[in-house]
């Protein structure tokens, strides 16, 4: 049992294993860098870098390889076995177990912010002010619910379970504040919602004369507009039918035990801790060129009772409560002089967001010290030779 | 600093007197040209010289910064010249051979006819005018077809149009923003061309936003056109306008680097880089022939080192020129890693005394520059362009750029070594000198070590802009995965030979495998066309980097055979002791064997 245990310690330990998954990893990067030019960016993420197992198509053969995940993970493992825990320790060693501490410390920066970052935007005119972001690329169906003080209780559906909502059975969801249980099906994360014509048949329902037609997946992920079908099961198990398509301008609307309600499929938002208002929006170009040379968006921020300007621009961006605001694009593109601008900021929570920085300060730091030992040792050889 | 910019272009400009004179047309004369080469103009974002903007306009419409007239003489005009002659003689300059056209198929397609000339020619406005509106109709039903899926005659129709154009523009009149904004306006303001100025003067609500400045000196360059049939007059015309010009250029703060501009340009440093180093490469394989000779050695080591001093010149004058640190476009990329990896190969030179860094000196020297004149033909675009918002940070293009553009030196230097060994491995070269092996194997592996420290840094490096500016660490964009390549390349072989799974050999194949990684990294993501480094895309290399690709894929082939070769060699050898092959192991962190062969 011990001989078996080492063998697996060894393994698992071994420069080998290093090697061969340092050159999984550089043939995944390489193949998800050569996969974006026709599958775009976020379909090659998750196909090659978020996944433990790669289908791979080889010529006519699908050949699996382990995902950038999986090989991610066992490296860090022969990291910790290997490069920390039965390496010879001394002075030799100090720099690549510093160098092996600091690449720890950024490959769990990167777990934690694969698991638990939020990333998003908030998109304001001048002189508008929000205090909530929305996601880029997750859709989450609400039920809006109006109350007789004019105010509207939200009723999200995270994106996760509305994306696994397909097929005719899909999903029900139950809250119990509702007079309904509502029973989500054929999810579609690119559609367009279509009236059905005499002239041929669909293989999904017609809901009032309408129905979904799945489109391919965009290249650009943001681009995809998905679509579900609802049923709104009352308790007395009367049902109503609806479609709710994310291109739609207004959410559906449905009588419900007696109540309007309304049902939207929208892009994920999540409350900020403060509120932001554009004051102003600022693009220069270079003279007498068509290229920007600074973009910036005055804000005024105001959490509690508290209110303070802010200059956000590219490469500064605002770091507050946990959140990372960052100069991200703006508009119109076309807008003539004085047409009144829109700013868009990206938002990310990252809990992780300042770790790769120490991360990288620990790596030049073992590097360094390593070779630094080897090139003083080398030279000093050579001069004893000489 | 302005004293010393001040003291550094004096020196400089005095230096530049003894620089060749202009070629005479005998419309203009020397001084004049002269005179109009440091005028300040607004052109790209910034300003420059105009003898900059001449160069780059020429170089787009004919592929050369010069004009080979077609009389008997072949004389050469200066751009500036030919600039000066399509601004106030476009009589003459009509028939300059100006318009560059690679393949005589594109005028068979507007149905121009071209006899007596090559397939790829020069040709005269005069020579395409009867052509002009079919060029236009056929450039304006190409300009729909997205430039990726236009063949090479449709493309280049489309060129020869946009260059017809850039031609019109300059013709009979100085279609430049010659005119400095006034003092009161910020940095960066716009200039203005002297036709703007006229035109502004007739309107009310823009003619008492005009200084008097600013009309003079707009007067002054358009009064040059009367006084073109008097050399002498028109001479001194161009001299009280461009004292104008250049005060109030000066008054703001925008003349400083002209004169230096002016000299980086004229001094050609690159030009004579490369004379140099291909002398360094000469002086080299003389060396090699002769090995006990001292002289070949010698003139060698000067002539790399002279070279490697020019690129490090040039880089620090673009650095002075543009207020930035060295690296900030793709073009200054391959003079820096030139310069670095030269550099660091003089060093390795100077411990190892092998002679082997020495030539790879000479060879990275010379590719590299080979590869950045090349680049500046092929992109015929001003080398030191305005940039776009996110990359206007002189901290990040000092830290991250800098020290990933010193990882590829270091990646293309291990390159160039390894390829050494295999190739003189594969040819037995003194194959019995074991010392002369060993000592390159551990050049590779010092660049190696070298490499990875600013590969991995500057990668890191590189995460951490891309969370201050995009709001996020890595985001597997092309660009940051060639980097990642790199860093995953040379931490594979370093590695590998820590476990003895790639010993001397294997590592220097390895190695010379590692060029196609850094030129993937640096060259073939921007040829992909998607994520955020749009700024770096770049087109027209595809032939040349696949060529690359495959003499180093050659190259590591060879070295396999070289290895299975010589293992074979040793078989035979030993099975005639009557002993069994010996068999190199692989070993773990703590010195475990795994066995198996390794190279």
């Amino acid at each position: 049992m011990k001989g078996i245990l080492k063998g697996i310690l060894d393994f698992f330990s071994s420069l080998g294993l290093s090697s061969a998954l340092l050159i999984l990893l550089a043939l995944l990067t390489y193949l998800g860098t050569i996969d974006q030019v026709d599958h775009g960016l976020f379909e090659a993420q998750k196909k090659y870098f978020e996944s433990m197992v790669v289908w791979q198509q080889v010529g006519p053969l699908v050949v699996p390889l382990p995902g950038a995940y999986l090989v991610m993970v066992l490296l860090c493992v022969n990291l910790v076995l290997g490069g920390l825990v039965r390496i010879r320790k001394g002075w030799a060693t100090v720099g690549v177990i510093v160098t092996h501490c600091g690449i720890i410390l950024m490959m769990i920066a990167g777990l934690v912010k694969f698991k638990y970052c939020k990333e998003g935007h908030v998109t304001l005119y001048e002189g508008q002010a929000k205090s909530e972001f929305e996601s880029y690329y997750d859709w989450e169906l609400v039920v809006l619910e109006p109350t007789e003080r004019g105010t509207v209780i939200e009723h999200p559906i995270e994106p996760t379970a509305v994306e696994h909502s397909k097929g005719d059975k899909g999903r029900t969801f139950d809250d119990p504040t509702l007079p309904f249980a509502l029973q989500v099906t054929h999810y579609m994360r690119n559609c367009q919602m279509m009236p059905k014509g005499p002239m041929f048949s669909v293989d999904v329902p017609v809901v009032d004369g309408a129905f979904l037609r799945e489109m391919p997946l965009e290249k650009e992920t943001e681009q995809n507009v998905p679509g579900v079908y609802v049923t709104a099961i009352g308790r007395d198990g009367s049902r109503t039918d609806g479609i709710v398509w994310g291109g739609s301008n207004a959410p559906l609307r449905a009588n419900l035990a007696g109540k309007a309600f309304g049902l939207d499929l929208r892009r994920q938002k999540f409350p900020m801790p403060f509120e932001v208002r554009l004051d102003k929006f600022t693009k220069e170009d270079h003279p007498r060129m068509a290229m920007a040379k600074v973009f910036s968006s005055d804000v005024t921020v105001r959490e509690s009772n508290s209110t303070r300007a802010v200059k956000i621009s590219m490469n500064e961006p605002l770091r507050d409560k946990g959140l990372v605001l960052y100069q991200a694009s703006w508009g119109p593109s076309n807008a003539r002089p004085g047409e009144r601008l829109f700013s868009t900021l990206a938002v990310v929570s990252n809990p992780s967001d300042q770790w790769p920085l120490w991360s990288c300060l620990v790596i030049a730091v073992g590097l360094l010290t390593h070779f630094t030992r080897k090139l003083v040792r080398h030279v000093r050889l050579e001069g004893k030779k000489s | 600093m302005n004293l010393q910019i001040r003291i550094l272009t004096t020196l400089l400009a005095l230096l530049g007197c003894a620089l060749p004179a202009s070629a005479q047309t005998g419309k203009f004369t020397p001084h004049s040209v002269d005179l109009f080469e440091v005028l300040p103009v607004q052109d790209g974002g910034r300003i420059k010289p105009v003898s900059t903007f001449a160069d780059f306009t020429l170089l787009r419409l004919s592929g050369r910064k010069s004009v080979t007239r077609g009389d008997d003489a072949k004389t050469h005009l200066r751009s500036t010249e030919w600039l000066m002659e399509q601004a106030f003689f476009p009589e003459l300059a009509v028939d300059e051979p100006v318009f560059l056209v690679s393949d005589a198929a594109a005028l068979d397609a507007i149905g121009l006819a071209h006899v007596d000339k090559k397939k790829r020619d020069r040709y005269t406005f005069r020579e395409l005018e009867p052509g002009l509106n079919a060029l236009f109709a056929k450039a304006n039903e190409y300009s729909h077809i997205e430039p990726k899926e236009r063949n090479s005659v449709q493309t280049q129709i489309v060129n020869l149009a946009e260059a017809v154009q850039i031609y019109d523009s300059l013709s009979g009149h100085l279609d430049l923003a010659l005119v400095p904004a006034p003092q009161p306006e910020p940095k960066d303001a716009e200039w203005l061309t002297p036709e703007e100025v006229a035109l502004r003067l007739t309107a009310p609500m823009f003619r008492d936003k005009l200084t008097e400045g600013q009309k003079q000196v707009a007067a002054g360059f358009s009064a040059l056109q009367q006084r073109r049939d008097d050399p002498g007059a028109f001479e001194n015309q161009l001299a009280a306008v461009s004292g104008q010009s250049i005060a109030m250029a000066q008054a703001r703060g925008e003349y400083g680097k002209i004169p230096l501009e002016r000299f980086y340009y004229r001094g050609q440093f690159l030009f004579y880089g490369q004379i140099v180093f291909i002398l360094a490469f000469l002086f080299m394989a003389f060396s090699w022939m002769a090995p006990k000779a001292k002289l070949p050695y010698r003139g060698a080591a000067l002539f790399a080192t002279a070279g490697t001093a020019l690129v490090i010149t040039a880089i620090v004058i673009r650095c002075i020129i543009r207020n930035r640190p060295p690296v900030s476009t793709l073009y200054e990329t391959v003079l820096f890693i030139t310069g670095v990896s030269t550099l660091v190969a003089l060093v390795a030179e100077r411990i190892t005394r092998q002679r082997l860094a020495l030539s790879a000196a000479a060879v990275l020297g010379m590719v590299g520059v080979f590869i950045a004149n090349g680049y500046e033909s092929l992109d015929k675009k001003d080398t030191m362009p305005s940039l776009v918002a996110v990359l206007d940070t002189n901290f990040w293009l000092a830290t991250h750029v800098t020290a990933i553009t010193v990882g590829y030196s270091a990646g293309m230097l291990a390159a160039v070594l390894g390829s050494f060994y295999l190739i003189a491995k594969a040819f037995g070269f003194r194959r019995d000198q074991r010392t002369f092996y060993s000592g390159l194997g551990r050049m590779v592996y010092g660049v190696l070590c070298f490499g990875v420290i600013f590969s991995t840094v500057g990668t890191i490096l590189g995460g951490i802009w891309a969370n201050d500016s995009w709001g996020r660490f890595w985001g597997w964009d092309p660009k940051e995965n060639g980097a990642l390549l790199i860093v995953l390349s040379q931490l594979v072989i370093l590695h590998a030979r820590m476990g003895g799974y790639l010993k001397e050999h294997g590592v220097c194949a390895a190695a010379a495998a590692g060029g196609m990684v850094v030129a993937f990294s640096w060259f073939g993501v921007n040829l992909l066309g998607v994520g955020l480094h749009s700024y770096g895309f770049t087109s027209g290399i595809h032939n040349a980097l696949w060529t690359y690709y495959g003499v180093q894929g050659g190259i590591v082939l060879l070295g396999t055979y070289g290895w299975w070769r010589e293992r074979l060699r040793a078989a035979i050898k030993a099975e005639a002791r009557g002993e069994m092959p010996s068999h190199s192991s692989g070993g773990t962190r703590d010195g475990g064997a795994a066995g198996g062969a390794t190279i």
